[in-house]
């Protein structure tokens, strides 16, 4: 159990890594897909170890709504909206790539100084949580398309919620519903909008709306 | 019909108003608006007097809950919303008639309308802690697409850095409420019910350093969202860019609800991380988005960004009076939630008015309404001197008491601070209004004279006597729903 919890949670920060630099929007959402896929079967691992069926459901809906269905839907919308143009930073790669491993050690380090029950998982997966959670935030806003900003906000959220199969197992599904639900209406708004800027600016790229000032 | 049979309306009704609004033909909209939101706040009263009277409404294994603290912000959002709506039928009729909208573009604002007031009742009423933050970032959900109503360039960059950086703000403050039930793990056991009366129930035995990183992490979180700076740049644009009943909904009752989020973690945390640090933090983030809302106030060309930024000075006073902590500022804190949701939907009301005649939100643009149109002249200055704090208004007797508390604590710095600015915020927000309600209009301008319908006007007027009479004399049932949400906070 332990060794499928470090299997998964170490790819899983991978894949954080992996979207902080995609040069494509193809790219960033696959990354989203394989790591929602992972987090579901860290999930159904745990489901293994535990029986808890709240871990079954989870691991299930993980990977068939942010794992497939998201994915496709982002993926339909960006395939509408552009080819397979690159994509502008804000910052600079290797900026990047640094930022990425200091919000990494400060996950762990907040980890180890947080003082929880380890119910289903140990600390180092902890750390991880938190770290996708940060890098997530990070890809977000070093990102001027807006796709990449969604894929981003979307990472931080998986981030959290393995922050939540660390430290609240016990929170029981129906909340787990509302989580999933929140994020799926929160997914068609943002896509709506999305599809609202390629009318009106005739691209995905953020730093196109900036007439708001003062 | 029982406490959870009302409960369960206050939600259904406001949904059921969605649905009609989505089925039926379109003459029918402005009259589903009118009785639901009507209904819903007859229903919301309703619950709120039974919660004051009697110990906290808690149903259905405390998935459903109100206390005194829920029902000030139930209070102000069913007042908000069922005006706002009543100012909706006039406004975009006034609208559809200039062309400025759609006739097909009506059905997706009230169902929208209908759908956003829904979530922000959810918040109120949540008794479980994991809907009471899904109830939160859902507000943001259905409000975004009503700040882009209009199409515009600009108001497609309000809705885009609105839904941005408050959806970070909800995975933040979800990341508190994680470490929040993870708090109460060593005293509840790995598996327990995460809902109020049960976390408040074991609230001195929560893990000290989770719960107060929970609360700090809850007040970032849902401070991005309630407007608190420096994370309140999203707020400027997003309350100027909606149509003003929109607006009137987003600075009224909105950031109220993010406020109850903060305040209900704290109230929760407080026992056990104690009251000392995270009251230290409100005062932190208030004082701090004060500065910000009067240094922008002074500078601004616009007008309905000036009312934006004087939410962000607002919310920012209100933390302050919760940080204080002494049972004066807390109960002006609790006053202003009221007074300043009531009177900034008069404001944004009695702006709506002036664009809908003007056509521009320049303060520049704006001369001699006292003679195009004397009622909303009425409403323009009385609603200036309310919201900036005159008396006798309902602002003005909140602000004193968070100042008189200041004192009553011995923090004299702090009250003169905060006394001090909002000195500078007064002048920065009267002095706009007064020039372009008294100012001459050069000949050369022509605006349609006359003022607009009673339609429009009724919910502004209605609101103006409502924030008198609370300036000169707080009802008894207000005061009584005042002091049982104090006793929720001071517990």
């Amino acid at each position: 159990m332990d060794l499928a919890a470090a299997v998964f949670s170490t790819l899983i920060l991978l894949v954080g890594f992996w979207l902080l630099v995609a040069r494509q929007i193809r790219a960033a959402v696959d990354g989203y897909a394989i790591q929602s896929i992972l987090l579901g079967c860290l999930a159904l691992a745990l489901f293994g170890a535990t029986r808890d069926p709240d871990l079954l459901a989870l691991g299930i809906l993980t990977i068939a709504i942010k794992g497939v269905a998201i994915p496709a839907v982002i993926e339909r919308q960006a395939k509408t909206t552009y080819g397979k143009r690159e994509l502008q930073y804000h910052v600079g790669f290797p900026t990047a790539l640094l930022v990425g491993a200091g919000l990494t050690l400060i996950g762990f380090v907040a980890a180890a100084r947080l003082p929880y029950h380890p119910a289903l998982l140990a600390e180092p997966v902890f750390g991880v949580a938190i770290a996708v959670t940060l890098l997530g935030f990070f890809t977000a806003m070093a990102r001027r398309d807006a796709v990449l900003q969604l894929a981003g906000l979307l990472v931080a959220e998986n981030g959290v919620i393995l922050v939540g199969l660390v430290v609240a197992s016990g929170l029981g599904l129906l909340i787990e519903f509302a989580l999933f639900l929140d994020v799926l209406v929160g997914v068609a708004v943002m896509g709506f909008l999305i599809a609202r800027m390629h009318e009106t600016v005739s691209s995905t790229d953020t730093s196109e709306l900036s007439r708001l000032r003062g | 019909m029982t406490n959870a049979g009302l409960l369960v309306a206050v939600l259904v009704v406001p949904l059921l108003a969605a649905l009609l609004s989505l089925v039926l033909k379109p003459r029918w909209l402005y009259g589903v608006a009118a009785i639901f939101e009507a209904a819903t706040l007859g229903i919301a009263l309703t619950l709120i007097t039974l919660a004051v009277q009697g110990p906290a409404l808690d149903c259905f294994g405390h998935w459903l809950y109100l206390d005194g603290l829920s029902g000030v912000v139930l209070l102000v959002v069913a007042v908000v919303s069922s005006l706002a709506s009543i100012y909706s039928i006039g406004y975009l009729r006034h609208e559809l008639r200039e062309g400025a909208v759609r006739a097909d573009e009506l059905r997706k604002y009230f169902v929208v309308l209908h759908l956003f007031v829904f979530t922000m009742i959810a918040v109120t009423v949540s008794g479980n802690l994991g809907m009471l933050w899904t109830a939160i970032s859902a507000t943001t959900l259905a409000s975004a697409p009503l700040v882009d109503f209009y199409g515009s360039h600009q108001s497609l960059e309000a809705a885009w850095k609105f839904i941005v950086l408050t959806v970070t703000g909800s995975l933040v403050a979800l990341f508190g409420f994680l470490l929040l039930y993870q708090s109460g793990v060593g005293a509840l056991g790995n598996s327990y019910d995460f809902s109020i009366p049960v976390l408040a129930g074991a609230a001195g035995h929560l893990s000290p350093v989770l719960a107060g990183t929970a609360f700090l992490l809850v007040l970032v979180g849902f401070g991005t969202k309630a407007g608190l700076a420096p994370m309140h740049t999203w707020l400027p644009d997003a309350h100027s860019q909606a149509p003003s009943p929109v607006c009137a909904m987003l600075s009224g009752a909105e950031l109220n609800c993010a406020l109850l989020g903060i305040f209900r973690v704290y109230t929760l945390a407080a026992p056990a991380a104690g009251a000392a640090p995270l009251r230290s933090g409100l005062l932190a983030f208030g004082l701090l988005s004060m500065a910000v809302g009067v240094i922008f106030l002074i500078s601004q060309r616009d007008f309905k960004r000036l009312l934006a930024y004087s939410s962000v000075e607002q919310i920012g006073l209100i933390c302050v009076g919760v940080g204080i902590g002494t049972p004066l500022a807390l109960l002006g804190a609790l006053l202003l939630i009221v007074a300043h949701g009531l009177t900034k939907c008069l404001m944004f009301f009695a702006t709506g008015n002036l664009l809908l005649r003007f056509r521009t939100t320049a303060i520049s643009g704006v001369r001699g309404v006292v003679q195009a149109m004397p009622w909303t002249a009425t409403l323009l200055v009385g609603g200036a001197l309310a919201i900036a704090g005159a008396p006798p208004f309902g602002v003005f007797i909140a602000e004193l008491s968070i100042i008189t508390g200041a004192l009553a604590g011995h923090l004299w710095v702090l009250a003169a601070a905060v006394a001090g600015l909002l000195l500078v915020g007064f002048i920065a927000m009267v002095a706009p209004f007064h020039t372009m309600t008294f100012s001459r209009r050069a000949d050369s301008e022509a605006v349609v004279m006359g003022d607009l319908n009673l339609l429009i006007l009724a919910p502004a007027l209605a609101l103006l006597a409502v924030i008198l009479v609370i300036g000169v004399w707080v009802p008894g049932p207000l005061e009584d729903l005042l002091h049982s949400a104090a006793s929720v906070m001071g517990r």
